[in-house]
């Protein structure tokens, strides 16, 4: 039974739905697993690559959903901002 | 003695290297990449001038410049100085970094010049490299793991 149960918490490929319960209602996000995606050099002037990992309003996509590592998030959200502040990539977009 | 002091040379060698490729405190060699937008409104020879007066200072101050890269005009994703559009230019350059500091005091005076940006890369390209040889390594370690597995299996069955 318990080994059933971390089966189904495990969605490491394809597409899965979490759930963030803050205050009383639970929020529903999709979660990627991505694998492979963020290269081993992240250039910080590859905006296409970058734009992967910013959503419409020009945020900087949560880790939970983004679904890469740690240390890749950082690497990334360290791009973004460099690329942001050549205005290659907006702060916010409207 | 003479055994004595080569020793010593070879002790002060070894510790002139590890400062060499340690930090890069003595003949640092660092690679950088130093992006700038121009004022779209000034004229292309100037713009040309501007790139030329660059390069020219970064070998004056010891540098040498690997790749320069004249992007051209680009949308800009905000506003900046009320233009939509800038002129961009990309150099990468070898160097200690003292070319860095008067190149980024010029860049800054600059009326020409309304952004610009030095991100030092050789560190992430080295790590890079590094992550890239050690997960080639592995694969090849694993099929060659699998490969024998065949192969031992092929014996049982003979």
């Amino acid at each position: 039974m318990a080994e059933n149960e971390l089966e189904m918490l495990d969605d490491r490929d394809g597409f899965g739905v979490g759930e963030d319960v803050i205050g009383d209602r639970p929020r529903r996000y999709q979660r990627r697993r991505a694998r492979n995606v963020v290269p081993d050099y992240l250039d910080w002037k590859d905006v296409d690559l970058l734009r992967q990992f910013v959503p419409e309003r020009g945020k900087i996509m949560p880790r939970r959903i983004s679904g890469i590592s740690a240390k890749d998030q950082r690497r990334v959200a360290k791009a973004i901002k460099r690329a942001r502040s050549m205005a290659m990539l907006p702060f916010v977009a409207d | 003695m003479p055994c004595e002091a080569s020793l010593l040379m070879e002790s002060m060698r070894r510790w002139l290297d590890l400062i060499d490729f340690g930090d890069g405190a003595i003949m640092a060699n660092r690679t950088y990449e130093v992006m700038y937008i121009v004022n779209p409104d000034t004229d292309g020879d100037k713009i040309a001038k501007l790139n030329d007066a660059v390069g020219k200072l970064i070998k004056k101050e010891g540098g040498e410049v690997v790749r320069m890269d004249d992007i051209g005009l680009r949308n800009l994703a905000y506003p900046i100085e009320k233009k939509q559009e800038g002129y961009y230019v990309l150099f990468e350059i070898d160097g200690s970094g003292q070319e860095i500091a008067e190149l980024e005091r010029r860049m800054r005076v600059n009326d020409m010049i309304m952004r610009y940006i030095t991100v030092r890369v050789d560190e992430d390209r080295k790590k890079a490299d590094k992550v890239r040889a050690k997960r080639e390594a592995r694969t090849a370690k694993r099929a060659s793991f699998r490969k024998t597995e065949e192969t031992t299996e092929a014996a049982a069955e003979a």
